[in-house]
């Protein structure tokens, strides 16, 4: 008995033993493996060309789903524009990629498969997206909604429309509507585009009704349904009866607000289906024409130096903003949409701006002089809340 | 509404799915299995209701459907430790990214489809009582539900054949043994049920709270809920006051936000977690020994030393 | 018994190989059957989504084990992994089930980035890796060793207390981000980025951070620590039996601390290897999920330390695939999950013989 016990031990110790030799043997099949393949890699060959032409594949990275009906469904939608426009270009998607290392993975995956041009679509991508344009000179990455602050290089930027103008206009809209005067704003960052939406929608709802205010609650989140309905919540119990949102994913609050009877502006997508009473209007994306733009720009080589290899920005002024108005709904007034109408136009113009001086900011403090008008780049640096927005920016 | 209402009002709102899932894990660790895989059956609880709301336009078959999506998930955990041995802790959060992988899988193309969920329906008399009124009868039908759930589980768990067999599985698994009962039988029954009740809050969550899908929306709700259990010492009634609570510290951020106060959401976010941990602390060696046995077990007997 | 040995042919005259053999066939068939089930389960569920299994499979092996990239991004991510199942390997050990991983590698990265924020670029940048090392390991392992204070002093159990600490971790980390460390006011929270002086070197040739190194050590160095040192041995007696222990005049209370605080540090050290080697700034979902995948590769390894390398390897790969998942077959990425969860269950449910309930 003793002998077999001794035995069965011994067995096992040497299975131990195999089990270290086998593991040894895996690393080290690993190290040789990882070495063969750097060392027969080939290395991605300077081109000739410009970065990014002649590109035969586009590749889209998404911070969320593509069917979120809102931010990343516009993406999707304008990716697919891309994917008509150039039949002979293809087209990768990547749904859910987080803004942080995993971007430059996924980006470094789309270039494998030949991709020369990459549109990173969301504001945190920025980091990846230029350690990734860093690493691969020829192709192109451009990334939508932040802005490079240090010397752009030759083989990125980063573009938007100026949301902020249609929020301005969906402003007037609320303004005119809201029966309480309390307009509610529930966001996710103080990013600059954010502050912008709601300081030009107070400044759109104020220039119809001068006792409007916006009361702001952020859920840190781009979507989180639980706290986007504490937050809708939150507000309509105080006798808000206009709501509005800059989240990635909208149907939450409109539904709130609808429920409880409040109006609601819309974001990233007409979702006027779902609040067919209390739908006013809303920003809607539409980023086809600016994508073929781009994509057009660095197939035939002409990147760099081009608008493009900047921080671009294109709003009512200066062409067509991706960024449109969403069709009205039934409470909105003849005399409200003329007014609208009117002020789109004026916004078109040299003078027209939902920041036109005097602004001042909650404290009372002149922030833009009278009769001053804020360059688009200064407007994406505001760092404060307009008088009238309810709601304090994280110290 | 006055701030305090508002609070509460929202707090019990948001705090019934938390509290479906600790009742739910109540009957569990009664049976002496801890189940941190909750989690995991509030998301395809809150999925299944979802995307059968969704194609049936029926809210209510969409919480059958809820709760039979969380009740099959914790059948699989139960199989898994009562059955083959395996490791409680390994399993339940193993069954947790099974979970949070087969509803992104699935769950993607329902992100933005509107459903049809419980509408807000306040009770004739009872809504009309000031301050209790719009906090506890303002509110779905599905948590009108939950009202009765704590009284039943109570009352099954300490009143029926049933609840004593549990208990006794979790006490003295021997002593059912003795009598002629599957021990394995009961557990497996007690973990499963508490599955189909976490997935009838990840229901309340996504048709009756808010309203749509998104991925990980449970957003560890159902951590919540297991901890809250043990906090609530394993007691039905104490779990709705818990749930409750820990809603409330959840609604509390917003609220403030929305009178213009600058709040710490962070600070506030932690509170009932810290909470928790004290409230153990406190009654310290007293919970371990008013726990039940066979749990007492699970939380000496830890992995094997090789 | 002269009469029985005499009759009986000993396995010893047979052939080690052959008994080997018999004895390791049962296991491998029933290891290849269970992760062949896995594999099989997920295939039908890719075919439920329109997706042909094989190419998608064809398409990972592809995307993960022919790019060197992908390859180096394996290693990447597989240290972080490799220690924080070590941290719950030791704890283990003394009986204690540490799921406090996740929180102790936030902890750590904060401490990590801590370190940096207030020591600066004013010093060496190896002062400054030593300094964040020394951080990160002390916060880690105090951030466990509150747990284990807890049920020392009041009987709170560990998986229960770590559990919970991981959701205040994360609220720590938060308002960190949010408030006081954050880089700009508005904008993406973040804390501001490392210097390039203070970020972990590259093994040479890769773009790997030197902290698989450190893992690879580290799991030697705990195997030692558990099997070949008197703490060691008396760690397992205390988990094996701790009233035993106690009576035969072990400082049972000691051995629990120590093993969850070491835990802690291991853990710890993970979050500052992740933050000065991979993310270099805090962000709010910094070492998302880590710390439980590596509970779950602990599990899978046994709470041995050199499984725990190939176990973390397998979940690392298994993650670089689902990149890769979703990129050429379009399926969400998140849906590795799934196939990670699978061969879990079947490791969990079907590779050991039948035991009784726990």
């Amino acid at each position: 008995m003793d002998a077999m016990n001794e035995h069965t031990e011994r067995i096992v110790m040497s299975m131990r033993k195999s089990t270290l030799g086998v593991l040894a043997g895996l690393a080290a099949g690993a190290v040789i493996l990882t070495g063969c393949s750097s060392a027969t890699e080939t290395k991605a060959e300077a081109s000739e060309g410009a970065p990014g032409e002649g590109t035969t594949a586009v590749g889209f990275i998404m911070v969320g789903p593509k069917d979120d009906y809102g931010y990343n469904q516009a993406v999707y939608e304008g990716s697919e524009v891309i994917k008509k426009e150039f039949p002979d270009v293809e087209v990768m998607t990547a749904e859910n990629v987080p803004e942080d290392d995993t971007a430059a993975t996924t980006m470094e995956q789309m270039i494998d498969k030949g991709a020369k041009l990459i549109f990173a679509t969301s504001y945190g991508h920025l980091d990846a997206a230029l350690k990734v344009a860093e690493d691969h000179p020829d192709v192109v990455v451009v990334q939508q909604g932040n802005t490079i602050t240090d010397d752009v290089p030759d083989n990125s930027g980063t573009y938007f429309g100026t949301v902020y103008e249609p929020m301005y206009l969906a402003g007037i809209a609320a303004g005119a509507s809201t029966k309480t005067d309390k307009l509610g704003y529930v966001y996710a960052f103080p990013i600059p585009q954010t502050i912008a939406n709601i300081n030009a929608f107070e400044r759109g709802a104020q220039s119809v009704n001068p006792d409007a205010e916006t009361i702001t609650v952020s859920t840190s989140s781009w979507c989180d349904p639980g706290k986007q309905q504490a937050a809708a919540e939150s507000l309509l119990s105080q006798d808000v009866d206009v709501l509005t949102q800059h989240q990635d994913c909208t149907a939450t609050v409109i539904q709130a607000a609808e429920k409880a009877g409040a109006m609601t502006v819309g974001y990233h997508a007409d979702a006027s289906s779902i609040a067919p009473t209390g739908w006013l209007t809303g920003a809607v994306w539409d980023w086809g024409p600016l994508y073929t733009d781009i994509v057009n720009k660095v197939i035939d080589g002409d990147f760099v130096g081009s608008e493009y290899n900047d921080n671009f920005r294109v709003g009512y002024k200066t062409g067509t903003n991706p960024f449109v108005l969403a069709p009205y709904g039934p409470d909105v007034t003849q005399e409200t949409q003329t007014k609208i109408t009117e002020a789109q136009e004026w916004l078109g113009t040299d003078e027209g701006s939902p920041f036109v001086g005097p602004v001042l900011d909650q404290d009372g403090k002149t922030k833009v002089e009278d009769g001053d008008i804020p360059t688009y780049a200064e407007v994406d640096a505001m760092d404060y809340f307009v008088q009238g927005v309810v709601g304090k920016l994280a110290q | 509404m006055s701030l305090i209402v508002d609070v509460l009002s929202g707090g019990v709102r948001g705090g019934t799915s938390i509290m479906y899932a600790g009742l739910g894990e109540t009957v569990s660790e009664r049976s002496g299995v801890i189940n941190l895989g909750t989690e995991g059956s509030m998301l395809v609880g809150a999925l299944g209701a979802y995307a059968v709301g969704v194609e049936t336009g029926s809210p209510w078959v969409g919480v059958l459907a809820g709760a039979a999506a969380g009740g099959l998930l914790a059948l699989l955990h139960a199989y898994l430790v009562v059955r083959r041995g395996a490791s409680q802790f390994a399993s339940g959060l193993t069954l947790l990214f099974l979970a949070l992988g087969l509803t992104s899988l699935f769950g993607a193309s329902y992100v933005g489809q509107p459903v049809v969920g419980f509408d807000r329906w306040d009770v004739p008399l009872l809504s009309d009582i000031p301050f209790v009124g719009p906090i506890l009868f303002q509110q779905d039908p599905l948590l009108y539900l939950s009202y009765f759930m704590v009284p039943l589980v109570w009352f099954v768990l300490f009143k029926t054949r049933i609840g004593l067999l549990i208990r006794t599985a979790g006490e003295r698994s021997d002593s059912l043994t003795v009598h002629g009962y599957s021990v394995q039988t009961w557990r497996m029954i007690a973990v499963t049920v508490g599955g189909c009740l976490a997935g009838i809050g990840g229901a309340h969550l996504s048709t009756a709270y808010a309203n749509a899908w998104f991925e990980n929306m449970v957003a560890g709700r159902g951590f919540i809920a297991v901890a809250l259990v043990i906090f609530a010492v394993w007691s039905p009634f104490r779990v709705m006051g818990g749930a409750y609570l820990f809603g409330t510290a959840i609604a509390l951020g917003p609220a403030l936000q929305a009178r213009g106060y600058e709040i710490n959401q962070f600070l506030l976010d932690a509170v009932p977690f810290v909470l928790t941990l004290v409230v153990l602390t406190v009654l310290g060696k007293k919970t371990l020994s008013s726990s039940p046995a066979e749990l007492k077990r699970v939380f000496e007997n830890a992995p094997p030393a090789t | 018994m002269t009469a029985i040995t005499g009759d009986l042919k000993l396995p010893k005259e047979r052939g080690k190989a052959q008994v080997w053999a018999v004895k390791a066939l049962p296991v491998v068939v029933r290891w290849v059957g269970a992760i062949g089930g896995a594999l099989l389960i997920f295939s039908i569920l890719l075919m439920i989504k329109g997706t042909n299994p094989i190419d998608a499979y064809a398409d990972m092996w592809a995307s993960t084990f022919t790019r060197s990239a992908s390859i180096e991004e394996i290693f990447t991510r597989m240290t972080p992994l490799v220690l924080a199942a070590l941290a719950v390997a030791v704890p283990a050990r003394a009986g204690l089930t540490n799921v406090g991983g996740e929180g102790q590698i936030i902890m750590g990265g904060v401490a990590a980035c801590g370190a940096y924020l207030f020591l600066g670029d004013a010093m060496a940048p190896a002062v400054l890796l030593v300094a964040m090392v020394a951080a990160s390991v002390v916060v880690g392992a105090l951030w466990a060793g509150l747990a284990a204070v807890l049920r020392l002093a009041a009987g709170v159990n560990e998986a229960i207390s770590t559990l919970l600490l991981n959701f205040i971790a994360l609220d720590v980390l938060l308002f960190l981000i949010y408030q006081p460390w954050r880089e700009s006011r508005t904008g993406q929270p973040a804390t501001q980025e490392l210097t390039d002086l203070a970020k972990l070197p590259v093994v040479a040739g890769t773009a790997v951070n030197v902290g698989i190194v450190v893992a690879v050590v580290l799991v030697v160095a705990v195997q030692v620590l558990l099997t070949r040192t008197r703490w060691g041995f008396r760690v397992s007696v205390a988990g094996g039996n701790a009233e035993a222990a106690r009576r035969s005049g072990l400082k049972v209370a000691f051995l629990v601390l120590s093993a969850l605080m070491i835990g802690g540090a291991l853990a710890g050290l993970a979050g500052m290897i992740q933050f000065s080697g991979v993310e270099y700034k805090l962000r709010p979902s910094f070492g998302h999920q880590l710390g439980y995948i590596a509970f779950l590769a602990c599990w899978l390894a046994r709470h041995k330390p050199f499984p725990i390398l190939l176990a973390s390897f397998v979940f690392a790969a298994l993650s670089v695939g689902g990149d890769s998942l979703q990129l050429d077959s379009g399926v969400p990425a998140a849906s590795i999950y799934v196939l990670t969860a699978l061969i879990l269950i079947a490791v969990l449910g079907f590779t050991t013989p039948r035991k009784k309930t726990t």
